[in-house]
């Protein structure tokens, strides 16, 4: 039989899973992955990893010496470090009093396993190549009652060449607490692959943001598993611009009545990126929220995908579940795919979705030069405006401004080049 | 010389002639009302003095301050001093209405060769003008139009003219969606602007805003022509007979 360079990676992470004694939840999420996606599977069929599966890549040995880049981190906040994948204590703040930090013991770690594997992340890479590889699962506590003020900013960087990087968190917020988490992730490897499991206990209200910036070479495949509790609370917001290959796939399960989320994203795409949000929002019991807003700007040879699902089943009566998708394509070779899909087995429900890809408003862009705005500054104002409005509908008043700096970074070289 | 001069101006949309000739001349100082039925051709009328792309002339001539528009884009048009308030006034989400104001400002100032305001003073002539037209400090921290009732809208249009100081403004249907209460402030500020030194071009279905903007001369647009032009007696003429009596004599 001839030797693949599949057979390679899968070789290469067995090899590399023996070095740990924890071996149960690896040798069980090891066998488990058989192969990349194929774009056969409807899930990736807009998001193909051909190339990904050509490269000769293997598990990075974490260098626990390597020191973080100087990432420009926000006042006031506490900083934890993810360096190829490996959380470092020497680089991170102390947490402050009702957080904690801890490595998942392999019993632990095998719960941990089971909990993604009864989602539909369970056959996804990242949950299995990532659960081999890491080189330990951490597990961020909030305890009961802690509502946390400052934020919490986790920086994910490191990574080399033709290496794939495996952080694997845990993040609990127990009953009645409350946190603000930003996670970076400035990975400068070959194949980032960040899973999360997130579970929000009743009345535990939890803001996230996460910004993917990674190398121009990267390929990110974040998988993130969610379950909400009785009236709890997730407010979500995805900023995606770095990387070749970012896709950010997050499956949330709404288990407790009056929970409530909102999964926001946008992508802004440029060269010959490739910006991909999945999501799927599963209803299962009544009474509960979930809004999704999706924003696109896409430049050069990009390609943007936004696949949302939302479920709602037979007993989960009184469901809100709104979905939106827009993608501005700025030039003629950037191409935007929209995916929505309802499931609906309840009859009680209000559920709504529109997806639309297309070019700035003329009446719009007419209204501004008719106000003496020359064109290219009326794009400019107009594409800003476009994201800014998101952002503020979707992030905290205080992380405003420093969200949409982030996005303008990355528009700015878009507008550049397309505009002027 | 006129301020705007409007020569045989001929315009189709979609093969259709919209736009069959029409010609007029307006002075400074001078406020004229362009009163026509539906589909007589107004609001082309505005969106092709405007600059409204689509909006090109087959025949005909536009000159402002004795310069010809027809090479100039909208942008152009609006920094050399032409501006038209909307009969439907756009949203802009995401777009402060501060920011707006100020950009809008400082490209017209700019070609006027003045400096651009800075921030501070920029903010203060705007709040000045601004409650001249009963708009509110908060209604400029909000998002351009969005949320505005009709009557905001509108009054955000005339604010918009206060402070480009356009030497040719044109009212497309200003008048459309107010109360009287509305109809009032919207003219009043409309009437504070008018000088020596700049011409008004209100389009109307209604003789109604023509009791609170009083026009030098009324034209009827039908079919794309001027068919009558008059003084203000011809507004009561129609709010009277209706157009049909003019038309048919025309």
């Amino acid at each position: 039989m001839q030797h693949s360079i599949k057979d390679d990676y899968i070789n290469s992470i067995k090899n590399y899973t023996n070095q740990f004694e924890d071996t149960n939840f690896r040798r069980i999420a090891c066998n488990d992955f058989k192969s990349w996606p194929s774009p056969r599977e409807e899930t990736w069929r807009l998001s193909r990893l051909g190339s990904l599966s050509r490269k000769k890549i293997k598990p990075i040995n974490p260098n626990l010496k390597k020191n973080n880049n100087n990432t420009s981190t926000l006042i006031g906040s506490t900083i934890i470090h993810f360096i190829d994948g490996a959380y470092r204590e020497d680089l991170s703040s102390k947490l402050p009093s009702g957080v904690n930090l801890s490595v998942l013991s392999d019993s632990e770690g095998l719960k941990y396993l089971q909990k993604i594997k009864k989602s539909n992340l369970s056959d996804h890479p990242s949950t299995n190549v990532s659960l081999s590889c890491t080189p330990s699962i951490m597990k961020l506590t909030v305890s009961k009652d802690t509502k946390v003020k400052d934020f919490i900013q986790i920086i994910y960087e490191g990574g080399e060449d033709n290496q794939s990087v495996h952080p694997v968190l845990y993040l609990e917020l127990e009953k009645n607490s409350s946190l603000y988490l930003i996670e970076r992730f400035n990975h400068l490897t070959s194949l980032a692959m960040p899973l999360q499991l997130i579970e929000l206990r009743n009345k535990a209200s939890l803001n996230s943001i996460k910004i993917f910036n990674d190398n121009e070479k990267t390929y990110n495949l974040s998988a993130n598993c969610v379950y909400l509790s009785k009236e709890s609370y997730l407010n979500s917001f995805s900023l995606i611009k770095g990387g070749i290959f970012t896709r950010s796939e997050t499956h949330a399960y709404l288990n407790g009545c009056n929970a409530k989320l909102n999964l926001n994203g946008v992508y802004i795409s440029c060269n010959k990126q490739h910006h991909d949000l999945t999501t799927a929002i599963y209803h299962d019991v009544p009474d509960c929220t979930s809004k999704q807003i999706v924003r696109g700007v896409l430049g050069g040879k990009s390609t943007g995908v936004f696949q949302g699902k939302v479920r709602v089943a037979q007993d989960a009566q009184r469901t809100d579940g709104q979905q939106m998708s827009r993608a501005i394509l700025l030039s003629d070779t950037a191409s935007a795919n929209a995916k929505p899909e309802l499931e609906i087995y309840a009859d009680d429900v209000i559920c709504a979705h529109g997806a639309t890809v297309g070019e700035l408003d003329d009446d719009q862009l007419f209204y501004l030069n008719s106000r003496g705005v020359p064109m290219d500054k009326a794009r400019e104002i107009l594409i800003k405006a476009f994201l800014e409005d998101m952002i503020n509908q979707s992030v905290d008043n205080s992380l405003h401004d420093f969200v949409f700096k982030e996005a303008e970074l990355a528009l700015s070289s878009i507008i550049t080049k397309e505009i002027f | 010389m006129s301020l705007l001069e409007i020569k045989n101006a001929c315009l189709k949309l979609d093969n259709k002639n919209i736009l069959n000739g029409v010609s007029l001349s307006i002075n400074s100082g001078e406020v004229h009302a362009i009163m026509g039925p539906n589909g007589s051709g107004k609001s082309t009328l505005s969106y092709m003095l405007a600059g409204r792309d689509g909006y090109e002339l087959e025949e005909g001539e536009i000159l402002l301050d004795g310069i010809s528009l027809s090479e100039m884009e909208a942008d152009e048009r609006a920094r050399s001093g032409l501006f038209l308030a909307f009969q439907y006034p756009v949203e802009l989400p995401g777009v402060g209405g501060m920011s707006f104001l100020r950009e809008a400002v400082n490209s017209r100032r700019k070609f006027l060769g003045e400096e651009e305001l800075d921030h501070l003073a920029f903010v203060k002539e705007a709040r000045k003008e601004a409650s001249k037209m009963h708009v509110k400090d908060e209604m400029l921290k909000r998002a351009v139009n969005v949320g505005f009732s009709g009557g905001e809208k509108k009054r955000f249009e005339i604010l918009q003219m206060a402070m480009l100081k356009p030497t040719v403004s044109i009212l497309d249907e200003t008048d459309s969606g107010l109360d009287v209460d509305a109809l009032k402030i919207v003219s009043d500020g409309v009437n504070a602007q008018r000088n020596n030194d700049n011409a008004i071009v209100v389009i109307t279905h209604y003789q109604r805003l023509l009791d609170y903007i009083i026009p030098d001369f009324v034209h009827i647009l039908s079919d794309g022509v001027i068919i009558k032009s008059g003084g203000p007696e011809l507004a009561l003429e129609v709010e009277k007979n209706g157009y049909s009596g003019l038309i048919n004599a025309a």
